[in-house]
């Protein structure tokens, strides 16, 4: 009995669209018939079956309601208006048939009945759908300010920004931890859903703590529940955010027990707490260093780097994340300067370029000069000299250089000097007579020479 | 062609038929076999016996050519790993790190709390603990510790960031050498080498994409797995060469065979295989084609590239290279080498660092001084070397064993041993990394006074494969393979990154 009581409660949620799609198509039907009176006959039939389908859905609802354990509290208004939904559905059916038997109804206009009706239905659905999806469904996907301008509280998911000029006036609770609490907890402990009746979207809440009492022993984050159980084990029971949530990250984690450790104070900033600038240092701003410019560029055409390919240069996207290509001539080393102009059509998206081993020459700087976003260039075990390489001043983005082994003239050192983003030469085995590593332009640019030794010591030849 | 075509169409409806799992086969019987059954009442012929079309299968490059490149999830900040690994786990207490208090104890029964529901492969009893058996000093100017095991290192110390925590949960040289380059301490998995290839594959034509380098006289505990394929397609496994001897056996011409006939050979042998191919579908019939057409042009450029005497003399001498021999030092040149050539993946195996002192090889103050002079003064050139040339931006090297060793001297079998000794431990041990992408000079994580236990900054294996990933462009996390039935990773459901270590 138990399990028709349940499978036919569960039916309630499909039979429910059986009134809502009468009343409706009664409601148009009169209004679209309201000049001809064409299907006066129809309409009454219409609200009949309306009135049969809601009731069977309220019986349907009733048995759902009492087989899967939903508090009176919670179904109570959806309950009464669906029974009066159906009450309803038969008197529109008598004022329509117009009955003489229930004559009250002749003297209220049609028209105030039928609105009536469809608030009555329409609020009626929507009780319902809030029981079933939960009560935010609908704003659920608004962006927040609408949200807020609706009246609903809302929890941003806010970034923590801090940077190297502001992180000391950053203050630690509303800047730092509360963007944590907003991402990482407030999913389940907010007035929304209140998890352990904890709170943890307010100053009060959180001092409150929850069913477990206090989630916090002052500047004791060991004793602390709000840091020691983000610590346990992921399959420890008390662990949390509970495991198949989104966990905080190390950085995060250590910051709630710096919190916790420093009294956890609602208003001080970091600089006031004198708090060590590696516990921030995650949450600065990513200096980026890719081997290609920060810029976003189209993609180069698949048929000319089919073109390259086929003359054994290898073409390959740096990553999937840029249209930036890493041009390489490894398997190639017959490419001259001639070559260099198949080049050209992809000359926008080349980045990386080894040139490295091929028969390129000191006329290739004129070419290479073509390539606007070249930031790492290879040109090792070649002949150039390094006679033309001025030309490549005034690239914007040329990062390193590499003339290991390549007959580089040491004439053309202090061109290096003009260039504008350079950070690296590697000048070991060329024509320069030196050693280790120099600095040009006071440490911006970094020149190795290379030839580091290893002088013998005694103990390498010791066998114990 | 139409050959080619058929036997990659045969290939991807093998594959997916073996991701078709026990699972899918119970779902298929209820509409499956009903259906059929069906079917031969209502039609009276069967109309699953009709060939389904298959113009819809396409093929990327990747099918047609499995080490074909494939660009990362975002800016890769190396090309290419070297990772040397000490196979029998190295002391992290007498190399890198130093533990004073270890010395004021020395001698001292180990206090029974650690004792506790530990496991130890020899250790009996009350062990007593040991202190450090080398001299230690800061060096460079990041001030990280460095034993004088290691006198030519220390000049490279401040390239190096330091990951002084590092866990494992194995303490037998198997199944941690499975973990450590498998993310899994049983056998099936692909080794990060493979992962590396598969994802990234490999520029240079000529050679392999991972090229596995052993010294020491024997190859690791755990056998060829660690440089295994897994579940992947066995042409992304590592290819094994040699330092002594042949680079890859076999690798020169025959006698009065000319390469011609070589080739025809080779054509023919590729022949028979399509024919066995089109009869079996076996994919890893296709790795093979591959492999023997690979082996034919490495034939070239392997012994080219394997060959060190043709090396200058100072950077000989600068790696302390033994031509003819196969040693740890004439592979770290073969590294370079390797690297420098566009090789993805460079696997570097030592073995002989298992120091029980259970004989005068195994111990603490004699048979691992030994070692890491091997070691020393070749770890060192790499890395000069790699920096000479502008190479070490974007190469990353790997340094570390399979577990570490315990604060307590070993007494196997509740006995006073010859020789110093130190048996397996999985709870705290050092690794470091250096090159492109890393902090020089870093030191993360901290082991308590006498070096038993990581107390700040633990890095589990997982968290050293995630980092060695990202270094590569990958997302740990989004980097996955499907194999019975599910996506695998190689951190599997582990792994954070060490953003300490990252510059």
């Amino acid at each position: 009995m138990d399990v028709l009581k349940q499978l036919l409660g569960r039916l309630h949620p499909l039979l429910v669209h059986l009134p809502i799609g009468f009343i409706i198509l009664g409601l148009l039907l009169q209004w679209y018939d309201r000049k001809k009176a064409e299907y006066v006959k129809v309409i009454p039939l219409i609200y009949f079956w309306a009135g049969i389908s809601a009731v069977l859905a309220c019986i349907t609802g009733y048995l759902q309601y009492l087989g899967e354990g939903y508090t009176f509290d919670t179904v109570k208004l959806h309950l009464w208006s669906g029974i009066a939904t159906a009450l309803f559905s038969f008197l529109m059916y008598a004022k329509t048939k117009e009955l003489k038997t229930v004559d009250f109804l002749t003297k209220i206009p049609l028209l105030a009945l039928s609105i009536v009706f469809f608030i009555l239905i329409s609020v009626t659905g929507h009780q319902g759908g809030n029981i079933t999806h939960g009560e935010d469904y609908l704003i659920e996907p608004l962006p927040n300010s609408i949200k807020s301008a609706l009246g609903f509280e809302t929890y941003e998911e806010k970034e923590i920004v801090l940077n190297d000029e502001n992180w000391q006036d950053a203050m630690l609770y509303e800047d730092v931890i509360k963007p944590i609490i907003n991402n990482k907890c407030l999913s389940c402990h907010s007035p929304k859903k209140s998890k352990g009746d904890l709170l943890l979207h307010s100053e009060e809440g959180i001092l409150q703590g929850g069913e477990n009492g206090e989630i916090i022993v002052q500047e004791n984050p060991g004793e602390s529940q709000l840091f020691s159980r983000l610590v346990l084990p992921k399959d420890d029971e008390d662990h949390m955010p509970p495991k198949d949530k989104t966990q905080p990250s190390k950085e995060e984690i250590k910051l709630i027990e710096t919190w916790v450790a420093n009294g956890n104070p609602f208003d001080k900033s970091i600089g006031e707490l004198a708090l060590p600038k590696e516990l921030f240092l995650s949450f600065f701003p990513k200096k980026l260093d890719d081997d290609h410019p920060p810029i976003e560029i189209i993609a180069a055409s698949q048929d000319s780097i089919k073109k390259i390919e086929q003359m054994g240069v290898h073409v390959d996207l740096i990553s999937k994340a840029s249209n930036f290509l890493n041009v390489s001539c490894i398997n190639k080393p017959s490419f001259s300067n001639s070559d260099f102009k198949t080049l050209i059509p992809i000359g926008e998206q080349i980045a990386r370029l080894d040139l490295g081993g091929t028969q390129v020459t000191d006329s290739i700087f004129s070419k290479l000069a073509m390539l606007p976003n070249l930031t790492i260039l290879k040109l090792d075990n070649t002949s150039v000299t390094g006679q033309g390489i001025s030309l490549l001043e005034s690239q914007e983005h040329l990062k390193s250089i590499n003339l290991t082994s390549s007959k580089f003239e040491g004439q053309y050192l202090q061109v290096f000097s003009n260039f504008k983003k350079l950070k690296k030469v590697h000048l070991y085995k060329t024509n320069v007579d030196a050693n280790g590593v120099q600095s040009l332009n006071d440490g911006q640019i970094l020149i190795d020479y290379g030839n580091y030794q290893l002088p013998a010591i005694a103990s390498d030849s010791i066998v114990y | 062609m139409m050959d080619n075509l058929e036997k990659l169409i045969q290939e991807k409806i093998n594959r997916d038929l073996q991701a078709k799992t026990r699972r899918h086969f119970i779902k298929n019987c209820a509409s499956g076999l009903g259906g059929l059954a069906l079917g031969s009442i209502f039609m009276g012929c069967d109309p699953l016996g009709v060939p389904k079309k298959r113009s819809n299968i396409t093929f990327s490059e990747r099918d047609l050519n499995p080490l074909a490149t494939l660009p990362p999830h975002f800016g890769p900040k190396v090309k290419s790993v070297i990772y040397l690994h000490m196979a029998g786990a190295p002391s992290q207490l007498e190399m890198f790190d130093y533990k004073p208090k270890l010395h004021e104890l020395h001698g001292q029964d180990c206090p029974q709390s650690l004792l506790e529901g530990r496991k130890f492969a020899f250790i009996k009893g009350t062990p007593k603990l040991m202190g450090p058996q080398a001299e230690f000093a800061q060096e460079g100017e990041s001030g990280n510790w460095v034993s004088n095991f290691l006198p030519h290192f220390k000049k490279v110390i401040d390239e190096v960031a330091f990951l002084k925590a590092v866990h494992t949960d194995q303490f037998n040289h198997g199944p941690a050498q499975l973990l450590m380059h498998t993310g899994s301490a049983r056998l099936g998995r692909p080794s990060i080498g493979a992962w590396a290839t598969y994802g990234l594959g490999s520029e240079n034509q000529n050679l392999p994409g991972f090229v596995v380098l052993t010294s020491g006289g024997n190859t690791p505990d755990a056998g060829k797995s660690v440089w295994g394929s897994g579940f992947l397609p066995s042409v992304y496994q590592g290819v094994q060469c040699r330092s002594k001897g042949d680079p890859v056996l076999y690798i020169e011409d025959p006698d009065g065979i000319s390469r011609n006939l070589k080739k025809s050979t080779i054509d023919a042998i590729n022949k028979i295989n399509k024919e066995e191919y089109r009869k079996y579908a076996d994919p890893e019939i296709l790795a093979r084609i591959n492999q023997y057409e690979m082996a034919y042009r490495m034939q070239i450029a392997v012994p080219e590239i394997m060959d060190i005497n043709n090396e200058p003399e100072n950077i000989k001498q600068m790696y302390g290279v033994e031509p003819g021999k196969e040693s740890f030092g004439n592979n770290c040149l073969l590294a370079r080498k390797l690297v420098e050539d566009g090789v993805r993946f460079v696997q570097l195996f030592d073995w002989g660092w298992d120091t029980h002192g259970n004989i005068r090889e195994g111990s603490i103050d004699m048979g691992l001084r030994n070692k890491c002079t091997q070691i020393d003064r070749p770890i060192t050139a790499l890395i000069l070397d790699l920096k000479q040339r502008g190479l070490l931006d974007e190469t990353l090297i790997v340094w570390g064993g399979e577990f570490g060793r315990t604060p307590m001297q070993e007494n196997r079998g509740n006995k006073e041993m010859q020789y110093k000794g130190r048996d397996h431990h999985g709870d705290a041990f050092t690794m470091w990394m250096a090159g492109g992408g890393i902090k020089k000079g870093a030191s993360h994580g901290q082991t308590d006074e006498i070096g038993f236990s990581g107390i700040e900054g633990r890095v589990s294996v997982h968290d050293v494969h995630a980092t060695i990933l990202h270094l590569l462009g990958f997302n740990h996390e989004q980097f996955t393979f499907d194999f019975q039935g599910r996506p695998y990773r190689l951190t599997d459901i582990e792994g954070e990154l060490i953003k300490e270590i990252l510059a």
